[in-house]
């Protein structure tokens, strides 16, 4: 990077299931950044909104609600990668020189989203694409059976990692799904099958939401720490698919698993660093299966060893590298636009220390990983200055 | 008898004699000696220019799932159905709906190309994605 970057605020509206409006999910996550960090609007000098659903002019819309002052204004959308896409660009507006204080801010309703993909009408039919898209659950379910296949992964190792994120979001006030007792993988298993060998409580949690972070320069940080650890960016890392052996073209929802060990080499590349020296780690676990691989492929263990991993707990609280703490998408959810951020919301506040009951104790240093269909795979990697 | 067409151009052959196999179209790369579903406009590994060619209809099953959920952007309930990746022997991996139900299949077995009816028009016209179905 150009210039040091350092998150100086963020802010979160609840994951949820409730009818709540976008407009307001937007202004809550926007308004809590703003006050976390310590800033006025009129302080931001270039604004990226997330959001995947939504028609045009809405995010500029909202945020006229947060005030007008001439900012420049960006959508971004990536999939799933919506919120990571923007808290990079947001980065770079700093790095680069663009501003000294940008904001990134995501929301969206899962439930509101249609089919991106359908092809307008022929003639007087309305025909479905081709290109039609491989249903999310559908597509990593084939993953995971084929791990099956190829390592003998069992479907209670695949229970267990969803009932660790549950758990984990049990004590987090923005996750969506709060478990009022401990989860066990007998119960994930016994959940409505979606996608065979996916379970409904294997699957992630699509609600509503909405998620801001706010980055600076050092000067910005420094003024604005009040107190406070600073936070910041050792690495934003983005790569869009590499050909590869079997490649899936077509409806393939995300490129090959090893985009996400390619970009992870990337970002430690650039942060300095190695898996040995992370504390936590987030990841894009819409299914546990992505979770599991993702335990190889960012370097935590070899090739095959991550079901060992779950089986001896060392992706929880206390074990070698807690995975997911505040639940991931599994648990904590995954409304779309506002998810990457969501995970910097998490990464910021556990750097800080102040997560409380799902706090990763003494955590310096955070990857945040997510994948968005498309596709693509960003990387960030924070730290406790 | 019924007439089936591709719901788009450029994507699949179904020839009007059913006993000849439905096939996909795919793009060949002379440059990297690779090929590719669906049609590509250059070769994604060697930017150079590619040849339109017919893949074979029979591959192994890679993977397979069944799903129970409502298909993208719909929300009716669905009985469940099967979907699965096949590798053709040209080196290109498919993912479409498969036939048959839990139990039915096995990771290497072969699967065949077959037309996917999907919408029909007022003249019995069936326009059709593509599905596998165990050969």
């Amino acid at each position: 990077m150009n210039r040091d970057v350092y998150v100086i605020g963020v802010g979160m509206h609840r994951f949820s299931k409730d009818p709540i409006s976008k407009r307001d999910l937007y202004f809550t996550a926007g308004m809590d950044a703003l006050n976390d960090a310590g800033v006025k609007f009129r302080d931001i000098g270039s604004l990226y909104n997330g959001y995947i659903g939504g028609g045009m002019t809405e995010g500029i819309g909202f945020a006229k609600d947060l005030g007008l002052t001439g900012v420049p204004v960006t959508h971004v959308e990536n999939a799933s990668a919506t919120g990571s896409s923007a808290f990079r660009e947001a980065v770079w507006a700093v790095s680069g020189g663009q501003t000294d204080v940008a904001m990134a801010l995501g929301y969206d309703d899962m439930r509101l989203m249609g089919n991106p993909m359908t092809q307008p009408a022929r003639g007087k039919k309305r025909l479905p694409s081709m290109e039609n898209i491989m249903l999310p659950a559908g597509f990593f379910a084939m993953w995971a059976q084929r791990r099956m296949h190829e390592n003998g992964t069992t479907v209670e190792t695949f229970a267990k990692i969803a009932a660790k994120n549950w758990n984990h979001a049990r004590h987090n006030p923005m996750a969506q799904r709060r478990a009022d007792h401990e989860v066990t993988a007998d119960e994930v298993m016994a959940a409505a099958m979606v996608a065979y060998p996916h379970t409904a409580m294997m699957a992630c949690a699509s609600g509503a939401g909405a998620a801001c972070a706010i980055v600076a320069t050092e000067a910005w940080a420094k003024k604005h720490a009040n107190g406070r650890p600073m936070i910041k960016v050792l690495a934003s890392q983005s790569q869009s698919e590499h050909y590869g052996d079997g490649h899936i073209f077509m409806g393939a929802v995300v490129g090959p698993a090893y985009s996400t060990e390619l970009t992870g080499q990337l970002a430690y590349k650039e942060a300095g660093l190695g898996p040995k020296d992370i504390d936590f780690v987030h990841v894009h676990d819409a299914f546990p299966i992505e979770e599991l691989m993702y335990y190889e492929l960012l370097g935590f263990c070899g090739a095959g060893e991550g079901d060992r991993m779950v089986a001896d707990g060392e992706t929880t609280f206390g074990g070698k590298i807690p995975f997911s703490p505040d639940g991931g998408l599994i648990a904590r959810g995954h409304p779309g636009g506002p998810t990457g951020l969501a995970q910097v919301w998490d990464a910021t506040r556990q750097l800080r220390g102040e997560q409380g009951k799902f706090q990763v104790e003494g955590a310096r240093t955070g990857l945040v990983h997510m994948m968005g269909a498309g596709s693509i795979c960003i990387v960030h990697v924070l730290q406790r200055a | 008898m019924t007439k089936m067409v591709p719901l788009e151009e450029g994507y699949m052959v179904i020839p009007e004699n059913p006993e000849l196999p439905c096939r996909l179209i795919g793009s060949y790369s002379k440059s990297a000696n690779k090929t590719y579903f669906p049609i590509r406009k250059l070769c994604p590994v060697t930017s150079e220019p590619v040849e339109t060619v017919e893949l074979s209809p029979v591959g192994e099953l890679y993977s397979w799932s069944f799903i129970m959920m409502p298909k993208m952007g719909s929300r009716e309930k669905v009985p469940g159905y099967g979907v699965g990746q096949i590798d053709l022997p040209e080196g290109v991996r498919i993912q479409a709906p498969i036939d048959g139900k839990m139990g039915d299949w096995k990771i290497g077995m072969k699967m065949r190309l077959v037309p996917n009816p999907v919408v029909t028009d007022e003249d019995g016209t069936q326009y059709c994605g593509f599905k596998f179905t165990p050969a």
